[in-house]
Formats: structure tokens, sequence, C-alpha cells
């Protein structure tokens, strides 16, 4: 069979790669390939014991395969530590043992992050804005955990985090393994979304994607689009995140600006037109400018050579009026001529011009059938001459005066067109330089207007960070950091104006500098950078303690280890209060 | 002719591959940024040689299998990771065609095939086109592989000699000993019509 060839064949979209994409569904393949590969291993199979070993493990494996097989197709209710399921959990031939505590765990429960519910009709998709942020929902994008869609109501749920706060309060660990490699995520912006229909959990449609666009306040381009793995404990990398900048406000400047533009565009644009406005003026006062006709100058005509007169019309040929009188004579270039044609009594003549224009002439003689043509030269005789070329002469005058000042005229109408051309070039010049600085003036504004809105930008989120979103589940946008080097201290922690020590359960190191909080391992050596700025967040015994980034600022300076704590969860109320006191 | 910068890969980047790739040995579940980030780029490479798109996606499965399978036997060598999944989605593609040859596509665009007239020093005229057409769908596999490589699929010399497994060279030279015989062809049959 001949190979068929496709010219221009249309590109399969991304969306529709996207949507075969499945790692979940590679994984179990790989998975179930391995239990086959083990089973089918003769050499493993070769003791009984080993059988026995072979059998109860590919019955626990499979057992536990078919339970993740069952797990996917019916995801889990949402659990009371509020985890989202996002992927398949690892299997693993030595089970991992998980701490009691939930992997989100909001240190102080009224301290959590609260959610902001919307309705969405599921059938008819939405656009839901929160805050600056905007959710875009598809029609149809909800399944039930039958994988059926979903009709009616759906209660979405959406929450941000923004800032070392929001990151403390909500539990969310940041702390990313990347191939081993340990580190803590820097946020530029975070969000929880999820829906839900009559309390029971919903889950997207596997051939719809939800579209978050993530207000935030970082404009830096150096983040990564991460989503939460609950199940494997870890951020899972996406994409490199693209920044999208969110419709800044044009100042009046600029607007003014931009009208000023347009006007120099407009003036620059109506240039051309009046040049060529002035050409034509020109051509047309050139054009009405005398016409000048050079006259013949009269031949004498030569002895000898044929000739004859004709009756000729002068106001057809004015230039032969000077040949009143004149006889023609038959050029030598004619062949065809012979002295009998002069004895022929021709029944018309017409004379027409001939190869040389105003010297000589083509006449026609015609007589029935017969059609004779001559090459003639007018010519004159005696004073008949002298008197034609005393006319010639003095017309000759009168043309060489007359062509001077047409000559004339037509050189200052040249100079006044050019004269004109030259003011609307040197304005088209002059507008063309100031609408390179117009715009480079928007461009600086713009620049300056892009710049102060970021600085002054506090909690208005200017740049939009957009999230494809195909489950559920908690996003990040973020860059990963190392722990903090620089110096190192062995903290005490104290309370009641230092006179108890107290054991923290979980320690935050707030950096002010970045959006990062750090999760300090227990009995461990506080590491920090002294040129960051850095607070406390402690807790233990099930209260919040903090230490201010004053305090902390003047201990590390002086190199002392005793961090005395103020206890915060009395005085709480939400999120807020957290921040006023940790000054974020 | 511009060629696709796709495989550029920054010595931090290959590095950072590598990484991954040493995760995703311990554990199949840290594969997914290499399946994420080369899924398109395998489909592609395998989906240009095929018409039919559901077969294309299901090789594409299987490509990524064989490589998940089969990753503790990878060793990094100082190329993308890329080059080592085209040569398992070479490898499952020509598998394929052995079995069922008529699943075996050419597809390119008009750009393509005046990138190759130019390449050949020909003049590339509509009515020549189909002739052009027929002799490439003519050439024997390991050509037409070649010319796909460089010319449809507009990939750098480095990268086709890192999918066919030879050297740079070689695939420089074996690329202009084609051409060379597909413009004698070209000129053959514009001469002669067939």
């Amino acid at each position: 069979m001949a190979t068929k060839f496709n010219l221009n064949r249309p590109a399969v979209p991304d969306e529709e790669i996207n949507s075969h994409k499945d790692f979940g569904e590679l994984v179990n393949k790989f998975k179930a390939e391995s239990i086959q590969k083990a089973r089918s291993d003769v050499s493993f199979l070769k003791s009984k014991k080993a059988t026995y070993t072979a059998i109860i493990t590919g019955v626990t494996v499979i057992c536990t395969v078919t339970y993740f097989a069952v797990f996917k197709k019916n995801p889990p209710k949402q659990t009371a530590n509020d985890t989202i399921i996002t992927s398949q959990k690892n299997i693993s031939n030595t089970p991992k043992i998980k701490p009691n505590k939930a992997f989100i765990a909001p240190p102080i429960s009224k301290l959590n992050v609260p959610y902001t519910s919307y309705k969405v009709k599921a059938e008819q998709g939405a656009k839901i804005e929160h805050k600056q942020s905007k959710i875009y929902i598809p029609k149809n994008a909800f399944v039930n955990k039958q994988g059926q869609d979903i009709i009616g109501d759906v209660d979405i749920q959406y929450r941000e985090f923004h800032d070392q706060v929001d990151i403390i309060a909500s539990g969310i660990p940041m702390a990313y393994d990347s191939a081993g490699i340990k580190s803590t995520l820097e946020s530029a912006g975070m969000f929880d979304i999820k829906g839900f229909q009559n309390g029971e959990q919903v889950y997207v449609n596997p051939k719809k994607v939800l579209t978050v666009e993530l207000a935030s306040n970082n404009i830096t381009d150096k983040f990564n689009q991460y989503v939460l793995d609950t199940v494997a404990e870890n951020w899972v990398y996406m994409k490199h995140d693209v920044l999208g900048t969110k419709g800044i406000e044009k100042t009046k400047e600029t607007k003014e600006t931009n009208f000023k533009t347009q006007q120099l565009q407009k003036q620059l644009d109506d240039i051309p037109p009046k040049i060529e406005a002035e050409k034509v003026v020109y051509t047309k006062k050139v054009n009405l400018l005398p016409k000048t006709v050079q006259p013949t100058k009269p031949i004498k005509s030569t002895e000898g050579r044929p000739q004859f007169e004709l009756d000729v019309n002068y106001k057809e040929f004015p230039e032969l009026e000077a040949f009143k009188n004149a006889v023609f004579e038959v050029g030598s270039e004619n062949k065809n001529y012979n002295a009998k044609l002069s004895d022929i009594t021709w029944s018309s003549a017409e004379i027409s011009e001939g190869p040389q224009k105003g010297k000589n002439y083509l006449v026609t003689l015609r007589l029935r059938e017969r059609v004779e043509k001559l090459i003639v030269y007018p010519a004159l005789t005696g004073a008949n001459y002298d008197k034609a070329i005393a006319t010639y002469e003095k017309k000759f005058g009168e043309y060489k005066n007359l062509v001077t000042n047409r000559e004339a005229d037509e050189k200052k109408l040249k100079e006044e067109f050019e004269a004109k051309q030259q003011v609307y070039l040197a304005e088209q010049k002059k507008l063309n330089e100031e609408l390179v600085r117009e715009r480079i003036k928007i461009r600086q504004e713009q620049d300056k207007q892009f710049a102060e809105q970021f600085s002054t930008m506090g909690n208005q989120q200017c740049i939009m960070r957009t999230f494809q979103v195909s489950n559920f589940g908690i996003y990040n946008s973020d860059c990963p950091n190392s722990m903090p080097k620089g110096a190192s201290i062995n903290p005490i922690y104290v309370i009641n104006n230092g006179t108890n020590s107290i054991t923290p359960t979980t320690t935050y190191l707030v950096c002010h500098t970045k959006n990062i909080v750090y999760n300090l391992i227990s009995g461990a050596p506080l590491s920090y950078n002294p040129e960051d700025t850095y607070s406390l967040c402690v807790i233990a015994n099930g209260k919040l303690y903090t230490c201010s980034k004053e305090i902390f600022s003047t201990l590390a300076k002086e190199n002392r280890n005793k961090f005395p704590l103020l206890e915060f969860s009395i005085a709480i109320n939400d999120v807020n209060d957290l921040k006023k006191a940790l000054g974020i | 002719m511009e060629f696709s910068p796709r495989y550029h890969h920054t010595s931090e980047m290959l590095l950072n591959e590598q990484q991954i790739i040493e995760a995703a040995k311990q554990n199949p579940e840290n594969f997914g940024p290499l399946y994420d980030k080369y899924y398109k780029q395998i489909f592609g490479y395998v989906y240009q040689r095929m018409d039919c798109k559901d077969t294309a996606f299901d090789l594409t499965s299987q490509v990524f299998l064989k490589a998940l399978t089969n990753i503790e036997k990878y060793e990094y060598k100082g190329v993308p990771f890329a080059s080592w999944l085209y040569r398992i989605a070479h490898s499952e593609v020509m598998q394929l065609f052995r079995t069922k040859k008529n699943l075996r596509t050419v597809n390119a665009d008009i750009g393509d095939l005046k990138n190759i007239c130019e390449e050949v020093e020909e003049e590339y005229l509509e009515q020549y086109q189909k002739i052009l057409m027929t002799v490439i769908k003519d050439l024997p596999e390991d050509d037409l592989q070649l010319i796909e490589l460089r010319f449809f699929e507009k990939r750098a010399f480095k990268e086709i000699a890192e999918i066919l497994n030879i050297t740079e060279t070689n695939a420089k030279v074996k690329l202009y000993r084609i051409l060379d015989r597909v413009k004698k062809t070209l000129t053959k049959k514009q001469n002669y019509g067939n």
C-alpha cells in the first residue's frame, strides 16, 4: 500500500493533547506491569517459600492496586482535617509511617483562613470574581463520584493565601521535596478551591478545565505553579508561572498624552495629501502658461528639383503660413516619383505631417484607385523667400522671448511649489520627532505608573497568575528556597518575662523580606540570614506565641539566643490580629 | 529555514532534569514532571508519522510506559532526557509500522516542501508539488526519517543525531546524500513527466 502524504494537516490543539495526559493511569499501568513481571519471574519462584511470599505479596499489592483503582474512580470524601486528594497514593515496599498529625493542620482553628462560598449553576458555568481574582467555570464542569455530569447548583468554596500569616493560619505545609532536595516555598499567591452539591463533594469533569486568575502582589517572574498532593504530602510541579498583567488604569496624563499622539499622527497623515494638492496646483499653473510653437524656418527652393504647388489650409497647418506662396519640392527619398506624376490631374491631395516633423510633409495624391504618397519639402522662391524669412525672423524673436518668459515663469512656479513642499516636509519632520518624543514619554510614563502602582500596591494586586485547574485542591505560585544561611543560634523560647521556658511543638520563622515561612525542626539550631528581617511564631501547648521582628532583630544583632515570646492566643480574633502582631 | 529551539537545555536545566530522573528511579510517582514536560513533544513526534490520532495517543502512552519501566537503565550522558524518549518513540513507531505498514503517513506543509526545493537548488513550482511529494514518500524509511526530522520537524542536526543514535556529521552526510538523490529523481521526473 502506498504511503499517504498529507499536506498542511491541521495541528492538534494543546487542549486535546493535554486531555489525553493521564499520569495516574501511566503509574497504574507501570505498577500492574511490575506485578506481572514479578509473577512471571521464574527464578524468583524457584523455592516454595518464595512462591508463597510472591503470592502473598502479589495478593497484597493487587489488593492495594485494586483499592487505589477504585479510589481513583470513587474520589474520596473530604476528610475532617480538610485534606483533598490530588493524586494516587504511592505504593512502596516500605510503608511510609505517617505522623498522627494531619498533613494540613491549622495551628489555631479560629485563625484559619475562611472559605468564601459561591453558588454556580453547573450546566451554565460561571465567572466568579473573588476580590481581584477571577474563576472561570465552563458549562458542565463538574461530575459526581460516579463520573456523571452534575446538574443544578454547585457550591464552590474558595479561599486565597497571600502572606506569611495566611500560610501559618491555614496550616498548609510549604516544605517542598524535589527529587530529594528539600526546600521551602516562597509564595506569590496560593488558593484552595473545592466544590460541593448538597454536602457531597463534586469533582472537575475530566473533559473540562477551570481557569483561575489569581491576583498576586508579587510581580517577579521566578515562580512556578504547583499543586498540593495531600497523599504524597508534597507539592507537585505543574509549569513555570507566566505573568499576566491585569489592566492597569491609565492615568489622566497618559490619556492626554495619547490624545496628543493621536493629534500628531493626524497632522502627520494630513501632510502628504497637502503636498499632493500643491503639486496639482503647480501642474495646473504650468499648463496655463502660454504655449510656445517654434516657427519653421523657410527653405529656399533648390533649382532643378521637381516642385508642385498645393492649396494649403493654413489654419490646419499654422506653421506653413510662412510658406504662403510656397512650392513643395519632392524629396529625393521618394523612389516612386517620376516626372509623369506632374502630368496627372489628381482627384484629391491630402497633406499630413512627414517623417521629420516641421521639416517635411506627406502628400497623398488620389485618382480613382491610384494612390501615390510623396514626401515633400516646402520651399520659397525669390521675393517670397525674402519676405518669408523676414516674417520668420520676427516670429522667431517673439518665440524666443516667449520661451524665455515661460521658462522664467515655470522656474518661479517650481520654486514656489518646492518652497511649499519644503515647508510641509519640515513640518512633517518636526511632527515625526515630536511624535517619537511623545511615544517615548508615554512609555516612560507608563513604566513609571507601572512601577508606582506596584510599589504602592499593598493589598491591591495587579499581576494575574493563571492556573488551569483540572482537579479541586490547593494551588500555589511558588519558588523553592533553601533554609536561610549566614548566622545560626540555638534558641531558647521563654515566656512570662523570661521566667519560664517552653518547648514549641511548631516554630515558624517568618521571613519579612520574602513571602516565606520556614517551619523549623524542633530542637534544631535556628539559622537565618542577617540581611533579612524575621519574626517568630511559636506553637506550644496549643497556644500561639509571637516574637516581633523588632525583638528578633535586636536579639540577632546581639547574638542572644533567649527569645521572649508573647502569648497571642488570648487576644486573637482572626488572621488580621496576627498580621498586626507580626507587622505584616 | 528556522529550526525549533525546543531541544536547547542549559546545564542547569539538564542538572535539574537529572535530579528528577534519579528521583523517578527511586519512585515512579516522581516521573510526573518528565511526563508533563515531554508528553506533547513525544505525541508530536509519533503523530507526525501517522494519520490516526488515537493510535498516536496510545503509542505515546506506550512510549512513556516503556520509559518508566526502563528508567533504571537510563544513564545520563549530558544530553536531554528527551533524546532517550525519542529513541524509544522511534523504536515503538518502527515496530508498529513493521506490522501495520499502512499506518505510515508523511505529513508536511507547503513551506517544508519549499525548503527542500531551496536546499536542492530547485525552483518550487506548484506543478512540481505532486512530483516532490511522490519522490519523498517513495524514499526508503531511513531516508524519509532524516527528511522528516530535518525539514518537517525542523530539528537541529545535533538533535537528529541523538534521536537516530548516529553522529552529527553522519546525520549531515546522510541527509545531503539523500537530498542529492532527491534532486536527481526530481529532475528526472520533471523532464520525463513521471
